[in-house]
């Protein structure tokens, strides 16, 4: 059973993106209505806005939160074609036990790219403070800050070309040391070809170096997401397209490879969903990167769990029903029995901490693991 | 397989006409909001959906009944059980039969305990309603897993001598349907004969009868008005010379079933020859023992569910039924009672148990909503049991490691996502070989902290595997928490403990900035103490010989003073912007009464003013700083050549 929570955003348009803190405490949001909203979960678990602010004068695609070591700093990637990093201030205490003032101030406008700023990401921590962006133009920036007490200098390390629009971009998380940094980017353009490139970054040339192009992948891709690596000797990458991809990437040892010190990838597909029915618009991980999370045009969010490294199955669907909203003595009465099936139950619109059992449709069957 | 999910429906009508996007919370929830795929080559305009109207997101999350704060004992009592089985694995891994077997009574007494709890807990009056059914849910629950479990220990676990099942099967029964036996006590208490009136008389003498207590059978009898005639009395001995068997006492199987045969024929006897025609009850009583299909037939509407008809049914017809008979029988009784199509949950639990399809039963086990508890435990103890692995042999492609780490992977990152039994969640990742350590590296950091007591917590856990750069980066995060709040000694104490270069230099920079701007050195207790962590970073090591000499100056040791001023001076680690200060103290040890710059220390003052001469904030003390060092520099060269004249 799943039970829900709603929490009104008070964005006046709809979200492009929600992103949570490293700890899952804090959400930042933004929406075509240009605005950044960030809010704090309290000790009761109910969440209170605690900043918004106009960030772009355009819609805002994405917004992502930097590892908690660097700070409270967020950065958002915008149609106006720029990237902006905050960084969250908290003014002089008034006095013991009360919190400061707190504001977002913008630390840097990034405003190399001539085109819509369509994804931004910051890099795993180990490479210290780093911002990777991709643009419609079809250009990869990697942007670092040397200083990571500083926030407002930043550099553009790295411009990597891919001539094709980019819509999607994602950081290869790997917790070993033995995995140089790698970064998968898809693009949304109509045509043949490969949509998915992967690059990795050479030590010795100190460059970015594109490995390969996921060939199989010709239609347009949307969104893009390494898995969490546990340990694994091969990275997981999943794909938003015109169905849901997951891709195996091997590191081969090869004498060749090792003679270059370039990786060599074995690309596998190892599983496609068509249940979206046609586009997919965005993929996610959850912590240890069991589950993958799709939506896509048929109004679902649908939900892949790994069984064996080649074995993935779809487990779960969840789906918007607006007929069903009930009114507050229902939900009420609604408590903590099993709501039978078909007959779906949910939550008033208020910001309490409650949750609420979610209705179903279709019967329960959990594939077993074997 | 795909139309097999389960699929929910998130209430709110935005979602449905403009779609969805989702993203995760950790640690175990989604987040749903309506979305709307734009592309860059769209107008940048409002869409369609743009009004007032709130738009809102919603979090997802698997409902978890284990963090009931009612089930709290089980669940910390089993996560003890669990390791003394995984410790005792450890330590001698081939004598573990007994072991097994009184860990896996320790689980069920565990269950037990928690459902008497639960029983207590409906029976209070001050809950509300929602609260009560929900009990009743656990206890439903708690029940099938007891129940579950219970028959699994015996035909899995236990080693029964002889395969012979049926007392353990009527054991089981009769814990699981108490009310016969609860019945007859209540009856035989009231010691009032003629106990026949009473409505449920024949319902409880039937029910014991049926779970083997042939002593409470034949107690009630005896307080029916009529127990004194020859009926009763034939009906008394006819059970008293019910053979029983038992492995222990040398008897063989095909001896039992020749002595069984007699006393059934004995009955038949006297049921051929009508005694019994004239008491329904007693006759049916008698035709059962003959195992006659029909009277069975009779019976079965009394009883809940078909294996406490199996259990009744084997114990008079099939006393010495092998364990690996009784899924046929089960199947029969099923068929008997015409619910092969209606089976529950439960009942196909137990079937496949019987059928001894061990893997069906995992299956089936883990949609008994209680998140993982019983499946996690359960395959665990049979993996150690080595029952598992057996059927590696016989399954493709199976393997008991893997299908057992699979849930004690689940159920640990189940418990660590929640706040206070993230510690026990852990102890189960523990004993995942394979995927565990590294499933813990990326859970561990990302458990939400708000007091130092918390943090400390972390740490030892992170620590104590070996995961020191988790631990280094959970100091860095509490050191940038405090700096925020602006407790720089906090952060400086953090900052320390994560071994971060840059970031203790920042901090070390900014008591500087604070002691040019307020004249104050603060935490001076702390930096007194830095000791060798002083070492993190140069401008550490600056600020604390820099606090060094503060002291030394405080305590009147200016000789000592000018030494470590002078070896600052020629360190090289000096912060550009502290120069001012560093040679403005220079000033009251030149001035002072006793020489405490010798001729050499001087010119070093003087070589470093001289390079220093641009900075601005200087100008003003240069002139003083001039005529002072020139000043001492008379004295201490007079004095050193009296030294000299001396010597």
């Amino acid at each position: 059973m799943f039970e829900c929570q709603e929490i009104s955003a008070e964005h006046k348009d709809l979200i492009h993106d929600v992103s949570y803190d490293y700890y899952g405490d804090r959400i930042a949001t933004c929406s075509s209505d240009q605005y950044v909203k960030v809010w704090d979960r309290n000790e009761e678990g109910k969440w209170i806005l605690s900043s918004c602010w106009k960030g772009h004068s355009a819609s805002v695609w994405k917004v992502t939160w930097a590892h908690p070591e660097f700070g409270q700093v967020l950065a958002t990637c915008s149609f106006d074609r720029t990237a902006t990093v905050w960084e969250e201030i908290v003014g002089d205490t008034p006095g013991p036990g009360k919190s400061g003032q707190r504001h977002w101030m913008r630390r840097t406008n990034l405003v190399d790219s001539r085109t819509s700023v369509t994804d931004v990401k910051f890099g795993p921590k180990a490479q210290g403070l780093q911002l990777a962006t991709c643009s419609a133009e079809g250009i990869i920036r990697i942007y670092e800050a040397p200083d990571v007490m500083n926030l407002s200098q930043w550099t553009l390390q790295h411009e990597v070309q891919c001539k094709l629009s980019l819509s999607c971009l994602t950081w290869n998380c790997s917790l070993s040391r033995a995995h140089p940094p790698m970064i998968a980017v898809g693009s949304d353009e109509p045509g043949s070809g490969g949509k998915v490139f992967i690059y990795e970054y050479s030590e010795n040339s100190r460059k970015w170096i594109k490995l390969d192009t996921v060939s199989c992948i010709t239609e347009p891709v949307h969104d893009i997401a390494f898995a969490p690596n546990l340990g694994r000797t091969f990275h997981i990458l999943g794909v938003a397209t015109n169905n849901v991809r997951i891709i195996n990437l091997t590191p081969t040892d090869d004498e060749q490879s090792q003679q270059s010190g370039i990786t060599k990838l074995d690309i596998q597909t190892v599983a496609q969903f068509d249940e979206h029915g046609s586009t997919v618009w965005r993929v996610c991980w959850n912590v240890n990167g069991s589950v993958l999370c799709s939506s896509g045009d048929d109004g679902c969010v649908r939900m892949f769990r790994i069984h064996s490294k080649t074995l993935w199955k779809q487990e779960g669907v969840l789906k918007g029903d607006g007929n069903q909203v009930p009114t507050a003595m229902e939900a009420a009465q609604s408590g903590p029995q099993h709501i039978p099936q078909g007959s779906p139950v949910g939550s008033i619109a208020s910001q309490t901490a409650r949750y609420i059992k979610l209705g179903s449709i279709s019967q329960p069957s959990r594939e077993p693991w074997y | 397989m795909e139309n097999n999910a389960k699929t929910f429906l998130i209430p709110n009508d935005l979602c449905r006409r403009a779609g969805m996007g989702a993203s995760w919370r950790p640690m175990n929830e989604i987040v749903v909001f309506p979305y709307e795929k734009r592309s860059v080559k769209q107008k940048d305009q409002p869409t369609s959906f743009a009004s007032n109207a709130p738009v809102s997101i919603f979090h997802i999350r698997r409902s978890v009944i284990l963090f009931h704060p009612i089930l709290r004992k089980l669940v910390n009592e089993s996560n003890g059980v669990f390791l003394t089985l995984q410790a005792s694995f450890k330590t001698k891994p081939s004598d573990l039969k007994m072991e097994i077997l009184s860990i896996s009574r320790q689980y069920r007494s565990i269950i037990r305990a928690c459902l008497e709890n639960l029983q207590d807990e409906v029976g209070k009056p001050n809950i509300t309603v929602a609260e009560r059914s929900e009990m009743h849910n656990y206890i439903t629950i708690f029940y099938s897993v007891e129940c579950v479990w219970h028959l699994c220990e015996i035909l899995f676990i236990d080693v029964i001598p002889g395969n012979i099942v049926l007392p353990h099967l009527l054991d089981w029964v009769r814990f699981h349907f108490p009310k016969h036996e609860r019945n007859a006590a209540i009856l035989l208490a009231s010691n009032s004969e003629g106990l026949e009136l009473e409505e449920e008389f024949w319902p409880t003498v039937f029910g014991n009868l049926l779970q083997g207590r042939i002593k409470v059978v034949r107690a009630l009898l005896k307080q029916h008005s009529a127990a004194n005639s020859p009926i009763f009395q034939l009906v008394q001995h006819l059970l008293k010379s019910m053979p029983t068997y038992n492995v222990m006492n040398n008897v063989s199987v095909s001896e039992f079933n020749l002595q069984w045969r007699h006393w059934v024929m004995d009955i038949q006897q006297q049921i051929d020859s009508k005694q019994f025609i004239n008491n329904h009850n007693l006759n049916l009583l008698m035709r059962l023992l003959t195992g006659e299909e029909e009277a069975w037939a009779e019976i079965q509407s009394q009883c809940e569910a078909w294996y406490e008809f199996l259990a009744g049914w084997l114990c008079y017809s099939e006393t010495t039924v092998k364990t690996f008979e009784l899924g046929q029988y089960a199947k029969q009784s099923i068929k008997k009672m015409r619910m092969q199509n209606h089976l529950r949950h439960l009942d196909r639990v137990l079937l496949a148990a019987m059928e001894f399809d061990m893997l069906l039963v995992i299956k089936e086990v883990q949609e008994m909503t209680e998140n993982g508890w019983f499946v996690s435990h359960f395959t665990d103890l049979l993996h150690h049991s080595g029952r598992l692995s057996s059927l590696e042999k016989e399954v493709e492609g199976f393997s008991a490691d893997k299908l057992r780490e699979s849930f004690i992977l689940d159920y640990g990152t189940t418990l660590v996502g929640h706040k206070s039994l993230w510690q026990v969640g852990l102890s189960y990742l523990d004993h995942c070989p394979k995927d565990g350590l590294p499933t813990i590296q990326l859970l561990l950091p990302r458990i939400s902290f708000d007091s130092e007591a918390k943090v400390h917590k972390l740490i030892r856990e992170a620590i104590s595997r070996g995961l020191k750069n988790v631990a280094q980066s959970i100091c860095k995060v509490q050191g940038m928490r405090s700096l925020s709040r602006g407790r720089l000694g906090n952060a400086l104490t953090w900052a320390l403990k994560s071994q971060d270069g840059p970031f203790t230099s920042y901090l070390a920079d900014k008591y500087l900035k604070q002691y040019i701007s307020s004249g104050e050195l603060n935490n001076t207790d702390l930096l007194d103490n830095l000791g060798s962590s002083m070492l993190a970073s140069d401008r550490l090591i600056f600020l604390g010989k820099y606090n060094e000499f503060h002291k030394l100056y405080q305590e009147g040791e200016y000789k000592e003073c000018g030494h470590l001023l002078i070896a600052l001076m020629v360190s090289k680690i000096v912060p550009k912007f502290f120069w001012p200060v560093l040679l403005s103290e220079a000033i009251p040890l030149l001035e002072s009464e006793e020489i405490v710059f010798s001729a050499n220390d001087t010119f070093t003052v003087l070589h470093c003013l001289e390079e220093k001469e641009e900075i601005p904030e200087l100008s003003d003390k240069i002139s003083i700083l001039r005529l002072a060092a020139a000043r001492n520099l008379s004295r201490a060269l007079m004095y050193e050549a009296q030294c000299e004249n001396l010597v």
